[in-house]
């Protein structure tokens, strides 16, 4: 179980986050909606302790790991993956040494150890054939897939998806879906989804919640959102350009 | 005002701790697996700028010949020393602080560019996730590369301004090769000083350059900011060094 408690975050003059509390269920996928700018990848990145909140705490598995130094947070990071929205490969590694590095660098593997162990996760993943391949040598949904079998390769109990679907075709987005339905039921994965895909969201979420204006608007079941009569929430899931959402940094 | 102050303390601490986690992650052997890096780093900071370097420093070696004689034959006609002091003040002061400068525009711009492209694009908090420490991926490699290379190019930079400064003063005094380049008035003292300051040059750059990388908000409009950044602290720092060395200088090695 993951718990953001009334969660402050403030930069410079911008207050992105204002108070947000969220559970995050155990083995469960769970979706965070919202604009570009709402702070659904500051509230995430709370959880690894790549951001500090200003106020509020956070914890996880029961414990408080607000005040964590950054050696305490390599336990965290450990069990929690991310998927960054870029794909986040280091330009001056192969496909395989990018995977193998949380393996040298988490585990202590050997160098060659890891690479093998790395070709693995890539199988998993239908990127074997990129192996030696540098990342800068293909196109953003094939980044994507191989920074996914980076996030596998420590056997995280929860995975931060940071737009796992943007700028990938309908079916490498199918593929991702799958593979986070996958293991939240066979290895009890808890996944925490950072997306404006709407079609993602009503085929796999287990749990969705929408921040708007820093603060967590509604939380539910897709039905909820589905079904909801709250204003806001029906534009964004409607994609209503008029009506009465406001936008970050507009009218401030 | 007090705010400022403020500010520019809380850098400094910044960049002390920085430095510090540097030095640590270079003396702990960082860079033993990372030698490739430091290959690349080398030659990107130091290949790379020898053209740069050879244009500025010959160029300046020229006008500095060409100004100072040209003043000179209005007050005495002995032209004897001149070749001697020029040799002197470019091991001592504009061979190295004219390339520490010329690193860091060039080099400082570059490394905030690329680091603070890396913040932004989340590669830094990747590097974290993955329990590595961005200064042994990103800082030490440069670190190193920039401060062995800036003491290169210095001593490589004086070579070039001393060669550009006697063609000038041969072609338009007639002062022979032999009387020109002479090393009477350089002291043991001048060399520790010109290399002192270049390795305070070459380490300092890429710390305050990675600084302002490591400091990027935003998108790009925040690496144009934080390359802008790196560029002017970097240049500063050079000021700022070459006065504190210089002091040291003549009170330690003149003394």
């Amino acid at each position: 179980m993951i718990v953001f408690q009334d969660i402050y975050k403030r930069f410079g003059k911008k207050e992105v986050l204002r108070g947000v509390s969220l559970n995050v269920p155990k083995g469960k996928i769970q979706y965070i909606i919202g604009t570009s700018g709402a702070g659904k990848s500051v509230l995430t990145k709370h959880l690894v302790g790549l951001i500090r909140p200003d106020k509020g705490r956070v914890l996880f598995d029961g414990r408080d790991i607000t005040d964590c130094t950054e050696q305490e947070y390599f336990e965290v990071r450990r069990r929690v993956a991310t998927v960054f929205q870029h794909a986040t490969l280091f330009d001056s590694m192969t496909m395989a040494e990018n995977v193998a590095l949380p393996l040298r660098k988490h585990r202590g593997c050997k160098q060659k150890e890891a690479l093998e162990r790395a070709m693995e996760f890539l199988k998993q993943v239908q990127m074997a054939d990129y192996a030696h391949r540098y990342p800068s040598d293909v196109g953003d949904g094939l980044r994507k897939r191989v920074a996914i079998a980076r996030a596998l390769t420590m056997e995280p109990e929860v995975v931060i998806f940071d737009e796992p679907t943007t700028g990938i075709d309908p079916l490498a987005a199918a593929n991702v879906d799958q593979l986070m339905r996958h293991l939240s039921e066979q290895m009890t994965v808890t996944s925490i989804v950072i997306s404006h895909d709407l079609r993602s969201i009503f085929r796999v979420a287990d749990r969705v919640a929408m921040l708007y204006k820093g603060r967590v608007l509604l939380e539910g079941t897709p039905e909820e959102f589905r079904n909801t009569t709250n204003p806001v929430v029906r534009q964004f899931i409607n994609g209503d350009a008029e009506g009465p959402m406001e936008f970050p940094g507009v009218g401030r | 005002m007090s705010q400022a102050i403020a500010q520019w303390m809380d850098s400094m601490v910044r960049l002390g701790r920085l430095f510090r986690q540097t030095f640590t992650s270079v003396l702990k052997g960082s860079l033993r697996r990372r030698r490739s890096q430091l290959i690349v780093q080398m030659y990107e900071i130091g290949n790379k700028s020898v053209l740069f370097i050879t244009a500025t420093l010959s160029i300046l070696g020229m006008i500095s010949v060409f100004q100072v004689l040209k003043q000179v034959e209005k007050i005495v006609p002995d032209f004897s020393m001149i070749g001697p002091a020029f040799i002197q003040m470019m091991i001592r002061e504009f061979g190295p602080t004219i390339t520490g400068l010329m690193i860091a525009t060039r080099v400082g711009s570059g490394i905030a560019a690329e680091v603070g492209s890396m913040v932004v694009t989340e590669q830094v908090d990747a590097l974290r996730m993955s329990n590595a420490k961005p200064v042994d991926y990103l800082v030490a490699p440069r670190f190193v590369a920039c401060g062995i290379q800036t003491m290169m190019l210095s001593i490589y930079g004086v070579v070039v301004g001393v060669i550009a400064g006697s063609i000038t003063a041969y072609v338009f005094w007639n002062i022979s090769f032999g009387m020109f380049l002479r090393f009477d008035l350089v002291q043991w003292g001048d060399v520790v000083s010109g290399l002192l300051k270049a390795l305070a040059y070459g380490f300092t750059i890429p710390i305050v350059a990675s600084q302002a990388g490591l400091e990027t908000k935003g998108g790009s409009e925040g690496v144009g900011a934080a390359t802008t950044r790196a560029v002017v602290n970097a240049s500063f720092a050079v000021v700022i060094l070459d006065l504190l060395l210089s002091g040291f200088s003549y009170l330690v090695l003149y003394g």
